[in-house]
């Protein structure tokens, strides 16, 4: 269970970010606009992950997704680096 | 054994609403205060009475003030009075050379005269404000817990439509004259209506604070993070100070000029490097123009007055962040609206409170002795349900009580806050449960009724008084304090009945 709460809370909080960062600097929209979506809805995002965390049974596909995105999401925006 | 989404998100909703609903429950209560915090602010300063003053004149006695103290300041963030704010507040970045010495953290001016207030020092509403989103922690820590909560808050709303199956039956349920039926049914069609409410004010809270939670779709995009609050904040470029000392330029006619461009009020300044060539003065509209809490702004040169740059009008995305800060703050509310605001407000923290309440009555079993969980739980709901609003009424009772001249007074008020509040909260273990709930509440129904007894005794500015010179500020205030000290009577009188009411509510748990 404490592995369930610190992905929902820590990981979560780590996918919504790196997917919101990952939106931010792909969506083709003005910079500033982007930025300005990707922060909003990043929270639905990091709500909806943490509560599927609970919702579903299995710890380690919790794990696997949300970490994952993490870290994916996490990687794809650090290697694109900031838009040009 | 399959577990279902229902059962899963009433579960995680039982949490979230348990580990932050204390803190949520300080946070609607504060919060709903500081839809009027200017008034409050108004009221603990009754010795002092605003002369109507626009917001060009008060500029000008603002930057007069400064330059006769704080010439050498680098920079001068100047909150103009308007029709709810009577005071000239003034926050400035000190020049680390200067040699002057130390000057308070705020500085607050009368408008007409541009001189210190001469009124009682006091944070006014600004303390409820304040504690509503640091929770009266050191930065970043108490900004942070709040996020944290509203995010609790978010999931337990979610997850809470979610586990109510009957939410759109409950939206047309109101069974009159049936007794104990109908209370139930009251409960849930009130909590349905006021959801949007909640779900926007917690979600739209979370924005408030966005760039501090979610910083990091701007590093994305920005090489200089700053660049992107030029664009969503109107933060001017910055420019260096050149060196060359330059008269300042009449502020005066750059606020009226602002105000024609904007078609709205002038309420902030922001003059960078005072006296320098390079000088900049930045007027920002007033947020009551438009549902977008952040309006436009121009940057006038600080030399020679003229225009320098204009705020571009932003696209959807930076708007509707406005827009939602705008919802939050609700500063473009009239009168009948921000007293909506705060009746929904009040909703959102008897929510939280009754959510708090039947997470003991669930697990209460008759005749057996209550786990510790249990009792935990029942005495830290004693201590902020019936404990905090007792302890906001002694925050302003502090306010008429102690002497306007005594030093360090401001602090005092808060501290009577706090102690009371602590107090309470230890008190009400020597008691049982039901007793210390009826007690609480009826210690606040007092304290809440002597606040405009006290007001009475103390100002010139009395209830009967104010109500016959159409004082209405001082009245409106008065007369919400007594309906306050009402609701907690009723409090009181409930919770000391008989058990019956916390059957019904378990009955009611079991059913969803």
């Amino acid at each position: 269970m404490a592995g369930r709460i610190a992905t929902a809370l820590v990981g979560g909080y780590a996918a919504a970010a790196a997917l919101a960062t990952l939106a931010a600097r792909l969506l083709p929209i003005d910079r500033a606009e982007a930025t300005s979506w990707a922060m909003i809805l990043s929270f639905p995002v990091y709500g909806g992950l943490a509560l599927w965390c609970f919702n579903e049974r299995r710890v380690a596909k919790v794990a696997l997704v949300v970490w994952g995105t993490a870290l994916l999401a996490g990687g794809a925006a650090y290697l694109l680096g900031v838009r040009p | 054994m399959k577990v279902t989404l229902r059962q899963s998100m009433a579960w995680i909703h039982g949490w979230l609403g348990l580990l932050a609903g204390w803190i949520l429950f300080a946070m609607f209560l504060t919060g709903t205060a500081s839809y009027f915090r200017p008034e409050i602010t108004q009221w603990m300063q009754p010795e002092f009475r605003a002369t109507p003053i626009t917001p060009a004149r008060a500029a000008q006695t603002a930057v007069s003030y400064m330059q006769s103290v704080a010439a050498d300041d680098v920079q001068w963030f100047v909150y103009l009075p308007d029709a709810r704010t009577s005071i000239t507040r003034i926050y400035e970045i000190r020049n680390p050379a200067s040699k002057a010495p130390p000057r308070p953290f705020e500085i607050v001016l009368n408008p007409a005269t541009g001189q210190p207030l001469k009124a009682r020092e006091t944070q006014g509403g600004e303390h409820f404000y304040r504690f509503h989103f640091q929770l009266q922690l050191p930065y970043p820590w108490g900004r942070w817990l709040a996020g944290l909560c509203a995010m609790f808050m978010l999931g337990a709303i979610v997850s809470g439509v979610i586990t109510h199956k009957r939410i759109f039956a409950d939206f047309f349920t109101l069974r009159w004259n049936k007794g104990q039926r109908s209370w139930l049914d009251a409960h849930n069609v009130s909590a349905v209506l006021a959801l949007p409410y909640h779900a926007m004010i917690t979600y739209t809270g979370l924005i408030t604070l966005v760039a501090m939670y979610m910083p990091w779709p701007v590093m994305a995009n920005y090489a200089q993070p700053l660049d992107f609050g030029a664009v969503a904040f109107g933060i001017p470029a910055d420019r260096a100070a050149s060196g060359k000392p330059a008269p300042f330029v009449d502020v005066g006619p750059l606020v009226a000029d602002a105000q024609r461009r904007f078609g709205g009020e002038a309420t902030r300044l922001v003059v960078r490097n005072p006296n320098d060539a390079a000088a900049t003065v930045t007027v920002y509209r007033h947020p009551s123009a438009s549902l977008n809490a952040r309006g436009p702004s121009v940057t006038y040169s600080g030399s020679d007055g003229r225009v320098l740059e204009q705020s571009t009008g932003s696209g959807p995305g930076i708007a509707t962040a406005g827009v939602m800060l705008g919802l939050h703050v609700a500063q473009f509310a009239g009168t009948a609206l921000r007293w909506t605001y705060f009746a929904l407000g009040l909703t959102g923290a008897a929510m939280v409170g009754t959510g708090l309440l039947l997470w003991t009555a669930k697990r209460r079993k008759p005749g057996a002795a209550p786990f510790f969980g249990l009792k935990l739980v029942e005495r830290l709901n004693i201590a902020v349900v019936a404990g905090l609003p007792t302890g906001m009424a002694a925050y302003l009772l502090a306010n008429r009580l102690v002497p306007a001249a005594a030093a360090g007074r401001a602090d005092t008020e808060v501290a009577a806050m706090f102690w009371t509040w602590g107090a309470l909260a230890v008190l009400q273990l020597a008691r049982p449960a039901r007793r210390a709930w009826a007690e609480a509440f009826a210690v606040g129904a007092v304290a809440f009724a002597a606040i405009p007894v006290v007001n009475a005794a103390t100002t010139a500015r009395g209830l009967p008084g104010s109500l016959f010179d159409g004082d209405t500020l001082f009245a409106g205030f008065d007369l919400a304090m007594l309906a306050v000290a009402a609701l907690l009577a009723i409090g009181a009188w409930r919770a000391g009945r008989t058990q019956a009411p916390v059957r019904r509510r378990v009955r009611e748990m079991e059913r969803v």
